[in-house]
């Protein structure tokens, strides 16, 4: 067998593995969520994305925090679960680009004056002091006097 | 209507029409890296993509540091290009197109990966954690601040130390558009995957492989799906594999003195891998050293081309780098024994199907002949891939932490460099080692 065969079907058989590999099942899955999510503005096509499937109500509090801020806010201090680096990172990727900080690491970063908490998960009951909004899925308080 | 509220097709277009006048700009100055002519076409139409991000990237800093749009710095930029262009224009290559053509079934085949890579790339706004922790977080921070605060320095989770080359194109592209839109952005990666087959094919064409062996090549990493994935739009392995590629093939024009603009290509590709990840200063110095080594009297100035602009984007970039320590790694931990574990981890990584894929690529060499060029691409993308299995031995957290969490993706990085080197063994009228 000449060295052309045995590179033609080495190819042949490599291009096979290649195709057969693919995620095909996936595809059709792909096109209909292209579909459904396309018409849809960003947030929402995030929020349906994989970026949020690890907790979609994370994200949609996320997107309400971002709103519910005030223009000025310096900064965010995030409480969050512990033990989870993806809420940290998606959490300073969607304010971006004000700087969160994790409220398990406030000695370390020392956040400045003006810096409002963003807490998750956390409804404070009625009355609660520096309140800036109560969110669906947490509580937006307002700077430390 | 507000900005978020733009429809996908309605951004992709604006970001399309952003890079389609990238792409433009782009063509009109690779006429100082490529000469004019049928030959060069292909690859002309890949560089000019490298080169249109390359300058939107470049446009960001000094607007940032002047205080003004990048806009209006990628403005002066072309301005002053294009008034010395004329100097540095290469004279037009002689020889004509190639007679045969790539067969129309592998065009298609090749066109249908690009499109299935399109299709996994626009789905839904880039999310891996890297893109969220890493790239996109820099590169909106860039934009939404109109700066890069100190605090981004000491960001341990974010790699300080990693350049800024993908971030700056994110955050221009995002300029021009007037937000940042994640989703839409994404399209970057499909047309750096497109600029990669254009000049893998148009390369191996020049060289003299035939239209059936370059366009298989050009079919088989249109289709490398382990680096062509929904998963790795928006970091920047698929960049550096373009980068790298250029690199290489750049390296080999310059060695065997193809034509006037191969030195300069070589000067360019240096600079864009080094503005894309660490491991571009590694391939910078390991084609210093290929140039070193085999090089002839042209030595010093091939060598000086891979390395020196490399060398210039960590100094520009000095300002912006990482003022603490690096996690990840440490020096004092590297033994024998933990080089050895990072490979039985990689053996065990690694499932039966890689393992025949890697046997074919085996055979595939082996059945070749041995040629200059693709032998310097071989061991530029074997360095590499020495690199990926030596550089866990150093890792804090464990050999086979860094193993599991990056092999894969950063070897794969490698395909588009492994495919020009394998098909160039099949060159018809190259010069025999």
């Amino acid at each position: 067998m000449s060295r052309r065969r045995i590179a033609g079907a080495a190819a042949v058989a490599l291009l096979a593995l290649i195709l057969l590999d693919q995620s095909w099942a996936e595809l059709p899955r792909r096109v209909r969520s292209l579909a459904a999510f396309a018409p849809k503005e960003l947030a929402v096509r995030r929020l349906g994305g994989s970026g949020a499937a690890f907790d979609r109500g994370y994200f949609s509090f996320l997107e309400n925090v971002r709103r519910s801020l005030p223009p000025e806010t310096p900064g965010v201090v995030l409480t969050r679960p512990a033990g989870e680096g993806p809420y940290l990172y998606l959490g300073a990727y969607w304010l971006a680009p004000r700087p969160v900080v994790d409220a398990r690491l406030l000695s370390q970063w020392g956040p400045a004056s003006g810096w409002v908490t963003a807490a998750y998960a956390v409804f404070p009951p009625a009355g609660a002091d520096r309140v800036i909004a109560r969110l669906p899925e947490g509580t937006l308080w307002g700077p430390a006097p | 209507m507000g900005a978020g509220s733009l429809t996908l097709l309605l951004s992709i277009l604006g970001v399309g029409a952003i890079l389609f006048v990238a792409w433009l700009l782009g063509f009109v100055i690779s006429t100082a890296l490529l000469p004019a002519g049928e030959r060069f076409r292909l690859e002309r139409m890949g560089w000019s993509y490298s080169l249109g991000c390359a300058l939107l990237s470049a446009s960001v800093p000094p607007a940032l540091a002047l205080h003004v749009t990048p806009l209006l710095v990628l403005i002066a930029i072309a301005a002053v290009l294009l008034s010395v262009l004329r100097r540095f224009k290469l004279a037009p290559d002689d020889a004509g197109a190639a007679p045969r053509r790539i067969p129309t079934l592998l065009v298609v085949a090749a066109v249908l990966g690009v499109a299935l890579y399109a299709l996994r790339a626009l789905t839904e706004p880039m999310w891996a954690n890297d893109f969220i922790a890493i790239w996109g977080l820099k590169g909106k921070t860039l934009f939404g601040a109109r700066g890069y605060p100190e605090r981004m320095t000491t960001l341990e989770y974010s790699h300080p130390e990693y350049p800024l080359g993908l971030p700056l194109l994110f955050a221009a592209v995002s300029f021009l558009f007037g937000h940042w839109d994640d989703h839409a952005m994404a399209l970057l990666f499909p047309l750096f995957q497109a600029a990669t087959v254009v000049v893998l094919v148009g390369w191996l064409r020049r060289r003299g492989v035939s239209p059936e062996v370059a366009g298989l090549a050009a079919v088989l990493v249109a289709w490398f799906e382990p680096l062509y994935s929904g998963f790795l739009t928006g970091m920047a392995e698929v960049p550096l594999a373009f980068g790298v590629l250029l690199f290489g093939v750049s390296l080999a024009d310059a060695l065997d003195d193809t034509d006037g603009g191969a030195v300069r290509r070589l000067v360019v590709a240096a600079l864009m891998i080094a503005a894309t990840k660490n491991e571009g200063m590694f391939f910078a110095i390991v084609g210093a050293v290929i140039a070193l080594v085999f090089g002839r009297r042209r030595r010093w100035k091939i060598a000086l081309a891979a390395f020196a602009p490399a060398l210039l984007v960590r100094v520009l970039h000095w300002p912006w780098r990482s003022r603490i320590p690096l996690a990840d790694f440490d020096a004092g931990l590297f033994s024998t024994s933990r080089v050895w574990d990072s490979l039985a981890e990689a053996g065990r990584l690694l499932g039966p199907k890689t393992w025949i894929g890697l046997a074919l690529v085996v055979v595939l060499i082996a059945a070749g002949r041995s040629v200059f060029s693709g032998n310097r691409l071989l061991l530029l993308g074997a360095a590499g891939v020495a690199a990926y299995l030596v550089i866990p031995a150093f890792a804090v957290r464990g050999p086979a932490w860094l193993i599991h969490t990056t092999l894969l993706r950063t070897t794969a990085a490698l395909a588009p460099l492994f495919a020009a080197a394998v098909a160039a063994r099949y060159a018809g009228e190259e010069t025999r080692a």
